[in-house]
Order: structure tokens, then C-alpha cells, then sequence
């Protein structure tokens, strides 16, 4: 009984040690891992918002369309008082685990640019969603990623009919579409909430709610 | 101090803990797809075992023999949380690429083998020696294997491009199989290292 005693506090003492240390070097850490995540965010959020000057978050009150992807965050880019679209991070499942990705949808519904921030696909097939020399259109040098810039939300984002596929990765490339279809989708369904629809915009926007809405059903079914 | 020295010395060729203890392998195969994350596993995997060893050996006459092993584990998870946290804040690219391995680090056969063999039985000088060596010579296999799979696989050294153009890359060298191929070869080459070097010994003694 005694020998355990001394057994339990030698074990706690050093458990304390190291704990003591941990906390040292945590609290020095800490304020710079945020400010690097923070730095991150912001270079990607301005790199598909040029003209951004502020980027609002808006992540507590968006909601996934689809149970498969999970909303992470998602800000709304404004140049002064003018309103430029919504950033809208989102991760679901690919071949190699999950997959961030950062998809920008303008205010007239189409996607302003998709940034992938996470991906551990296969190196050589997947990971070239990540590979800015890997063309799917080498013509006009559109990388994977790429090819969604400009499409509008209601089109199919079908792989190998609007969707250009990854050279022997399906599985990679149906995942990521299926990502930007549920983040542009919960975006769009977010400008539709909101009062910030562009004046021009206002009554195209409200017809496009019902459509949308019959739309996106069987989709996200489909998409999983 | 020449024997320290020796101890030092052994982890490099005559009992590389890759090449030749054969332990640790499976994050090895793992990072070595480019010479950046082989470089910084080797680093981290030192840094972890030096400080690791420098602590044990210190307390190893405190440390009770029956609870040494998840004493041995605060300590070597303490240090393995220190890098990984080290790395997030000023390498966020590395630790991004490493992704899961760096928190491995702290089952990672290695440090718990030299620690165990080693640092719990030993004074603090020879065990720094000793994780010098064991990390010097897990380091200099980790940049190799990397740089012959970065090389052939991606045509690029640490993430610079030096095949032509012309060159496609042999994608099974970045894959598994070709780790474990590349891996073999260096097995075998440090093998015959070491017979070459037993007979120049023999020869000159």
C-alpha cells in the first residue's frame, strides 16, 4: 500500500512538471498560431475578393445544405458599404479524409473562385486539385479548381459532364464538386435570407428562391 | 570523451535506428515524399529524443522502475506538444505538410527505445551523445530517402524543379510502394557499408 503511495506521487509529480512546462510554452504559442490561422484566412479571403476592404463574419448564422459537408465559417466581403459576395469555408469527406475548401459566391449566384485550404489526397492523382500547373483545360490553363469560377449555382455540377474531371481521380473530383455545389448552395441560400440582394438583382433573385429550392433537393441526395 | 564519441557514432551507420535497429518505420515511409518534410521530421524526431534523453537520464535515479514506462511517456508526449505547437506558430507550412505525424512522434518506437536501452541507464553526457547521433543518423536517412523519392517521383529537390521539362515523373516513387522500394535499397547499401567497414577495421587492427 505504501509502495503504491510513493509510485502515484513520483508518476503526479512528474505528470505537474510537465504539464507546468506545457503551459509555458502554450501561453507563449498561442497568440501566434491564431495570428497565423487569422493571416491565413484573410490572404486567402482577399485573394478571392480583390477589391475587399472588409470581410464580416456571418459564420453563426449560414446553415449547410447538405448533412455531408460542414459549414466551418463564412464572411461576407464588402468594399465600403457595398457588399461583394460571401466567402464560405467548407469541409467534407475526399479520398485521402477531409477536405477544406474556401468557395467564393458572388451576389448575381455564381461562384466567385474556389480555394482548396486542406486536401491529403494521393500525391500525383488527387493532390493535383492542388497542383496550379495541373491544367484540366491546358488550352486555356484552367486548373481544377478554376473551372468553377463564373458558373452559376443553378447549373447541374455534374463530374465529366459541366465538371471536368481529374485524370484518374474521380473519387477526388466528385468529393470537391460536392463541396462547392453544398458551400455555393448554402451561400445562395443565405443571400436569399438577407436584405443584401444588389438592387438589379432583387426580382430575379426572388424568382430564383423557388426554383432553387425544387432544385437543390434531389441534388444533395444525388451528391452523397 | 572518446568514447562518447563512439556513442555517438554508433546511431550514424553501426546502429541507425532506420537502417539498421529497423524501428520507427512507419512515419519514415510516411513524410519521406519531399525532402522539406524529411528535413523537418528529422529535426523534430531529435529535438524530441535529445531533450528526452536529457530529462530521463537526470531523474533516472528517481524515476520508480515499475511506473518508469508512463513516466517515460509524460515526458516524451511533453516535448513532442512543445514542437508541435513550436512548429504551428512559426512554420505553419511544415506542420500543415506533416500534418499527423509530428503528435505521432510521441509513440514513435525511436525515443522510446533509446530511452528504455539507453537514457534510463546512463549518465546525462553519454545520453546526449547518444540522441545526437540516433537523431543525426535518423536525419541523414530521412533527407536521402526523400530526395531519391522527390527526385524521381516529382522531379524536384526540396520543391525546385531540376528534372527538363521532358521529364515525366515516376508517380510510384511517391506512392507507398515506392517507399518501401527506395527504403530496401538503402537497407541494403548501409549493410554493405558496414561489412566494408568491419574488414578495414579488421585489416587495420
Amino acid at each position: 500500500m505504501k509502495g503504491s503511495i510513493r509510485l502515484g506521487i513520483a508518476l503526479a509529480l512528474f505528470a505537474v512538471g510537465a504539464c507546468a512546462s506545457l503551459a509555458v510554452v502554450y501561453a507563449i504559442t498561442e497568440e501566434r498560431i491564431a495570428a497565423q490561422d487569422q493571416m491565413a484566412l484573410e490572404a486567402s479571403l482577399q485573394d478571392l475578393f480583390p477589391q475587399g476592404e472588409l470581410f464580416e463574419d456571418i459564420s453563426a448564422s449560414i446553415a449547410s445544405t447538405n448533412p455531408g459537408v460542414t459549414i466551418q465559417s463564412a464572411f461576407l466581403a464588402k468594399q465600403g458599404e457595398a457588399s461583394l459576395g460571401l466567402a464560405v469555408k467548407a469541409a467534407g469527406p475526399s479520398y485521402g479524409g477531409q477536405a477544406v475548401l474556401l468557395v467564393g459566391v458572388g451576389l448575381n449566384r455564381s461562384i466567385a473562385g474556389v480555394r482548396i485550404l486542406e486536401l491529403n489526397d494521393t500525391a500525383g492523382l488527387g493532390a493535383n486539385a492542388k497542383n496550379p500547373g495541373y491544367y484540366v483545360d491546358k488550352v486555356n490553363k484552367v486548373t481544377f479548381p478554376g473551372q468553377f469560377t463564373g458558373k452559376f449555382i443553378t447549373d447541374p455540377f455534374v463530374v465529366k459532364s459541366d465538371v471536368v474531371a481529374i485524370t484518374a481521380s474521380t473519387i477526388t473530383s466528385t468529393a470537391l464538386t460536392t463541396i462547392v455545389k453544398a458551400a455555393a448552395d448554402s451561400g445562395a441560400l443565405w443571400l436569399e435570407n438577407s436584405t443584401l440582394a444588389s438592387p438589379a438583382d432583387v426580382s430575379s433573385a426572388t424568382s430564383y428562391s423557388g426554383s432553387a429550392a425544387s432544385e437543390s433537393a434531389p441534388e444533395t441526395t444525388g451528391g452523397n | 570523451m572518446k568514447s562518447l564519441w563512439k556513442t555517438f557514432k554508433q546511431g550514424i551507420i553501426y546502429e541507425n535506428p532506420l537502417l539498421m535497429l529497423m524501428i520507427g518505420l512507419c512515419s519514415a515511409l510516411a513524410v519521406t515524399s519531399n525532402v522539406a518534410n524529411g528535413l523537418g521530421m528529422g529535426l523534430a524526431m531529435t529535438f524530441v529524443l535529445l531533450f528526452s534523453e536529457i530529462v530521463i537520464s537526470l531523474f533516472r535515479k528517481v524515476i520508480p522502475n515499475s511506473v518508469r514506462i508512463p513516466i517515460f511517456i509524460i515526458i516524451i508526449a511533453a516535448f513532442t506538444t512543445m514542437v508541435d505547437l513550436v512548429m504551428k506558430a512559426y512554420f505553419p507550412d511544415l506542420s500543415k505538410s506533416m500534418g499527423v505525424f509530428i503528435p505521432l512522434i510521441v509513440v514513435n518506437c525511436i525515443i522510446m527505445g533509446r530511452v528504455e536501452a539507453f537514457a534510463s541507464k546512463q549518465k546525462v553526457m553519454p545520453a546526449i551523445f547518444d540522441s545526437l547521433g540516433m537523431g543525426l543518423g535518423y536525419t541523414w536517412v530521412m533527407i536521402a530517402i526523400s530526395a531519391v523519392r522527390e527526385l524521381l517521383g516529382n522531379g524536384s529537390l526540396a520543391g525546385i524543379p531540376l528534372m527538363p521539362a521532358s521529364y515525366k515523373p515516376i508517380l510510384f516513387f511517391i506512392l507507398p510502394p515506392g517507399g518501401f522500394l527506395v527504403f530496401g535499397l538503402f537497407i541494403s547499401f548501409n549493410i554493405w557499408l558496414k561489412g566494408k567497414m568491419d574488414k578495414t577495421a579488421k585489416e587495420r587492427a
